[in-house]
């Protein structure tokens, strides 16, 4: 089909080029991958499970992390996953705060440690540090100075979550570090950044209370509702993601001035980026979006309805029990919603709601959900997606963790896999894999956190040729 | 003496701080919600209603008494906003391709990179994305009209088309994928979101466009995925399937919301869906980091293009914190704690007399200072929490009684007090507290107008807008930036076909009348 | 007394209840009903609007049958005794939990869902690498190698699985 059409439209820009150099396919196993189903070609190019004998896109970067809790340390994540080389720095016995962080207190692993043997490190640090060697380094230490100015001069950029001016205070700030690398490339993650409330502290949950999103999630105050905090740390993370954007753009301007940057971000904004429609309708129209629950302010059926029945009704799981009975509907277009008025044996509301426009209403959305969950209330969660599927319809259960665990899809994808973590033992991968596949650079996972200072021997000795007599003597006194 | 330090923006930022004209005062006769929409147009209630502060202000009260003089002009020097159409763009020379309809992943992918100074061409079929149909509720008052062709557009299409050219291509005909082919030879990156197999089917997929253009970086985004047993459906009339998908399949969903023990489930008290396409927002950040990635592997190294895939139940999986882990380790399946975080404690937010109060601070240091700020008010408090021996352990503070007597105590504080005062007694202690803001607050809020974080842009399609600034604007050398907001579509059309492919008028016109553009 | 309610009741023996009933944020800022001392089991009237207390806690002649118990309760002047969540009774079990049991504490685990070992447990051997350094291998057979037999005996007997 190609050579047909490429023939028609290239032939003339590509007529003084040699045959073998033209478009199309080369070789028998070109011709294959052709034509093969485009599923199977997918599958065969991005080769799950294989990433390691393929090279990584960031090879030769170094980077430094002195970072906290989700939301700096993600941004050097995706470069350490990406193949950058990464030194995360904590405070010698102490660490990232992250590490006393368990869900309920119940979930711990406790690495070797040679300061605290009864405290472990909670499974909530998880994912947000992967790949990095991890060295202990007290900066308020005269000592200690000239082995970080020598580390910022070995390396392509650091990443600092500090509150503002305390790096600058210690003389590590972007001002001093362009003098000693100007290709350096220094980020400043936290919550607000110079202005007013340059001094305010933050975490991911402030920038989903502060700055909007928490405003538009979670049901209707006059249904009973209250503004409803994402199960994740999500603006830690999301707001991570979109400092590795600017980093990686600063990397490509590097590439033509040899210049290095400073980059300023702040997390609570990053939250007002998400609004959507927001900003622009209060700026216009003075209209504040509210919260609407589990439906679609804009489109209408997209939503998310409770059924009667669970279907695991007797597990002794809570989660399973009591909790696996919702399902998410789709059937906005107009021939889908007409389907689905008749699969629930109600075309009167599609007499009643004919076009998008009526549907989407407020009123109608009450009305046609109300009707909807009328319906599935004698049903299951599986039932009622095995009805709408049947009919043609666009449905899907609302999974838990154990189902997502369970997913051939995820699994088939290498999205979720296990891993023997040097440190922690076996543990359930559901990151790294799933930023999205690479098929010539993918990203991969070697291990997760490593001890406080496990690296501390092989960054300062080896790499910077501290003797080890010194590196043992700062180590007594607590300078690393 | 040290010279006093001063705040003063250069002469050439002035006019861009010309204060707003103040408007003459009109009498209006309202008789129904449609008399009241243009009194809210930007030009006769301005925003924002009070002015930030000034650089003085803050040099004065916040950068001086911390010592930060110094420190805090060097920041406002080299990364004000106002300085960032003074300076180079990062991706400055790179060309992509946005093709796709409906979603909000590949779009948002394409404004980081557009914001950062990339070319984007939004390639749409004729009839336009149905996403510039869709407005809140349908009220279509809340469309933007163009100036010029009085064509409403919605307001989340226009958001999130900035700084993009939009072109027209129909890609069901042979020489609208003839096209295509030719904008792709030329292209650096494509950003694909159509439901799988879409582009394949019409040869227009990376292993077609890949024989063209080797150097061509590739990425398609979707829901699910576009391979695998729970790939991306389309529904047997054409609908494909859209966020919150995303957030449903990788347990995102059922892990959020209010528990029925705090919250009855009539009430809200059910697993809830992000308010915005949150799925679709972290998988087009991946998309983003994923190109520049892998331009910077075909730049650096191999001169070779590749394929990407992003999904939004997956990437959204990719910072599901530790969930899947936990499963693993214990076979806990997360279940949902309303506001409350049930790894950090005080990490949450409770209401308090005039709305919601956040306060976070999980270390001792943290943990014993908001505990002195209730005290002053509360001497209860310190009694029944500082006192707790169950309480002076980190770990065990995650506890659910723990969780539960920490915030009962904590609102009985925040119900007496409304949310200004509660960050101000906070703040002076250095607790990272903030009010839950409405976005008319959010848009108020000093330092956010300060920055800003929401800015202004006069378009010349659809008139002044409000808009949430790029957070990645704030950088020494190339910020991200908007230059323009909305595009009428195929506005670009005789430009980039004229550039690109070679097409003059005469052959355009006769392209548009066989429906190919 | 308002998000708490501190139960001053005088028992049979003379003593002074003294327990301190938590009325979480979510569930009461607006509530009417009746709500009993997880200690002593007192009923207490209780309207509240806003977080604030607008009627009440009004003693229930005893055998009224509460609508509902607090999650946790506490004794600060006795040591605290606590009445953590789901004490038959006393206070409210919490349903939406991850598992069918709740702690509240550490879980040691030595095994992951699949058999596989898990560094779970507290208390392990002393890292003996120089300045706190760690190598790359989990070196079980030695430091723990009671765990490193039980999963060979698990391995034998099919326990452990790739998923």
């Amino acid at each position: 089909m190609l050579i047909k059409q490429g023939k028609k439209g290239l032939d003339k820009k590509f007529e003084r080029i040699p045959l073998e150099d033209q478009p199309g396919p080369k070789s028998q196993e070109e011709m294959d991958e052709m034509k093969m189903p485009y599923e199977e070609y997918c599958r065969k190019v991005f080769d799950v499970g294989n990433e390691f004998v393929k090279p990584t896109a960031l090879k030769g970067i170094r980077w430094l992390s002195t970072t906290m809790y989700i939301f700096t340390p993600h941004s050097v994540t995706n470069l350490a996953e990406l193949g950058a080389e990464v030194i995360k720095i904590e405070m010698p016995r102490m660490g990232d705060p992250m590490r006393h962080t368990s869900p309920f207190n119940e979930a711990y692993v406790y690495p070797l440690h040679d300061t605290r043997p009864m405290t472990g490190t909670g499974v909530a640090c998880f994912n947000a540090n992967v790949n990095e060697y991890y060295i202990s380094m007290d900066y308020h230490r005269e000592e200690i100075k000239e082995a970080f100015y020598t580390l910022v001069r070995m390396s392509d950029g650091l990443t600092q979550c500090y509150r503002p001016g305390t790096f600058d205070r210690w003389k590590q700030s972007y001002r001093y570090l362009q003098e000693i690398n100007p290709r350096f490339i220094s980020v400043w993650g936290g919550g607000f950044g110079y202005g007013p409330k340059i001094w305010g502290g933050s975490y991911d949950i402030l920038g989903q209370a502060h700055a909007g999103l928490a405003s538009i999630t979670g049901f209707h105050e006059d249904f009973g509702g209250h503004p409803t905090k994402s199960t994740n740390w999500n603006i830690d993370w999301y707001s991570g993601t979109q400092i590795t954007v600017a980093i990686l753009a600063a990397l490509l301007w590097r590439r033509k001035t040899g210049l290095g940057t400073k980059i300023e971000f702040s997390q609570v904004q990053a939250s007002t980026r998400c609004l959507e429609y927001g900003v622009p309708l209060y700026g216009r129209f003075g209209i504040v979006r509210q919260r609407w629950g589990n439906w679609d302010t804009q489109l209408c059926v997209h939503g998310i309805i409770i059924c009667g029945k669970s279907d695991y009704p007797n597990d002794k799981n809570p989660q399973l029990r009591d909790e696996a009975r919702y399902v998410m509907v789709s059937a906005f277009n107009d021939p889908d919603f007409k389907e689905l008025c008749n699969v629930i044996k109600r075309p009167d509301l599609y007499e009643k709601y004919k076009t998008h426009k009526q549907r989407v209403e407020a009123e109608a959305q009450v009305e046609i959900y109300h009707e909807l969950e009328k319906w599935a209330a004698d049903k299951s969660r599986s039932e009622v997606t095995r009805i709408l599927k049947d009919a043609g319809l666009l449905a899907m259960p609302v999974y838990n963790d154990k189902e997502v665990y369970e997913s051939p899809h995820f699994r088939q994808r290498g999205t979720v896999r296990w891993q023997a973590d040097p440190w922690y033992g076996d543990a359930v991968v559901h990151s790294t894999y799933s930023a999205g596949l690479m098929s010539k650079t993918p990203r991969r996972k070697f291990w997760d956190l490593r001890p406080v200072g496990g690296d501390n021997v092989k960054i300062y000795h080896e790499l910077l040729g501290i003797p080890l007599s010194t590196i043992k003597e700062w180590y007594e006194k607590t300078i690393i | 003496m040290a010279e006093e330090i001063k705040l003063t923006l250069p002469p050439e930022a002035e006019y861009r701080h010309r204060p707003r004209k103040v408007q003459e005062v009109k009498e209006i006769e309202i008789n129904s919600r449609e008399d009241t929409l243009d009194l809210n147009h930007p030009d006769v209630r301005p925003w924002p209603v009070t002015p930030a502060p000034s650089p003085d202000w803050v040099m004065e009260n916040l950068y001086k008494p911390r010592h930060a003089e110094e420190f805090g002009k060097w920041c406002e020097d080299n990364l004000r906003k106002d300085y960032a159409h003074l300076k180079p763009e990062a991706l400055q020379g790179y060309r992509v391709l946005e093709v796709g309809t409906w979603k909000e992943s590949g779009p948002f992918a394409c404004s980081l990179l557009a914001e950062l100074g990339a070319e984007v061409i939004k390639v749409e079929p004729p009839g336009g994305d149905p996403l510039r149909k869709l407005t809140p509720f349908g009220r279509e008052e809340y469309m933007l009209k163009d100036t010029y062709t009085g064509e409403p557009c919605g307001l989340a299409f226009i958001h999130e088309c900035r700084n993009k050219y939009s072109i027209t291509l129909n890609l069901d005909t042979e020489e609208g994928q003839e096209m295509f082919k030719g904008l792709a030879a030329s292209a650096d990156v494509i950003v694909e979101y159509y439901p799988p197999g879409y582009m394949d089917e019409r040869g227009l997929s990376y292993r077609y466009l890949s024989k063209i253009n080797p150097r061509l970086v590739y990425a398609w985004t979707g829901e699910v995925g576009q391979w695998g047993p729970w790939k991306d459906e389309v529904s047997k009339f054409g609908q494909p399937m859209l966020d919150p998908f995303g957030m449903v399949a990788c347990s995102w969903v059922h892990n959020t919301g209010f528990p029925p023990d705090l919250l009855p489930r009539e009430m809200g008290g059910n697993p809830t869906r992000s308010g915005p396409w949150f799925a679709d927002f972290t998988a087009g950040e991946q998309v983003a980091v994923s190109v520049l990635a892998a331009l910077y592997w075909r730049d650096e190294f191999s001169g070779e293009g590749q394929f990407i895939e992003v999904t939004s139940a997956e990437a959204l999986m990719d910072i599901l914190d530790f969930d899947i882990t936990w499963y693993g380790f214990n076979a806990s399946i997360k279940a949902r704690t309303g506001s409350w975080d049930p790894n950090l404690n005080q990490y949450a937010w409770n209401p308090c007399r005039d709305g919601y109060m956040m306060i976070g601070g999980q270390t001792d240091r943290l943990w014993y200072r908001i505990g002195m700020c209730i005290e002053r008010d509360y001497p209860e408090f310190g009694r029944l929490i500082g006192e707790d021996p169950l309480l002076k352990e980190m770990g065990a503070r995650n506890a659910l009684e723990a969780l539960t007597k920490t915030y009962t105590l904590t609102t009985r504080w925040l119900r007496n007090i409304c949310r200004y005062e509660a960050e101000q007694k906070l703040l002076e202690y250095e607790v990272a507290a903030g009010p839950v803001l409405f976005i008319d607050e959010v848009s108020e809020f000093p330092h956010f107008k300060y920055r800003p974080w929401v800015d202004t842009i006069e378009d010349e399609h659809y008139g002044t807008i409000l808009f949430s600034y790029p957070p990645d604007g704030y950088q020494m050398r190339t910020p991200a930036r908007v230059k323009w907001l909305g595009r009428p579509l195929g506005k670009d059309n005789y430009e980039i076909y004229m550039k690109y492919l070679g097409i003059d008028q005469w052959k355009l016109r006769e392209l548009e009348e066989k429906g190919v553009v | 007394m308002c998000d708490i309610i501190w139960c001053k009741k005088v028992k049979e023996d003379g003593t002074v209840c003294n327990t301190v009933n938590y009325l979480d944020p979510f569930n009461f800022w607006n509530w009417e009903g009746t709500i009993a001392c997880a200690e002593c089991g007192t009923v207490y009237y209780i309207h509240m609007i806003q977080g604030w207390m607008y009627r009440g806690p009004e003693e229930q002649p005893p055998g009224t049958k509460p609508d509902i118990l607090p999650v946790y309760a506490d004794k600060p002047l006795e040591g605290y005794v606590r009445y953590r969540p789901g004490v038959e009774g006393r206070t409210r079990p919490y349903l939406c939990l991850p598992r069918d049991i709740y702690l509240g504490v550490p879980d040691p685990r030595r095994f992951s869902i699949r058999g596989y070992p898990v560094r779970g447990w507290p208390n392990q051997p002393p890292s003996t690498g120089i300045a706190g350094s760690a190598g790359f291998k989990w070196e079980i057979e030695k430091l723990s190698p009671e765990v490193w037999q039980e999963f060979l005996e698990k391995k034998k007997k099919g326990e452990v699985r790739d998923w």
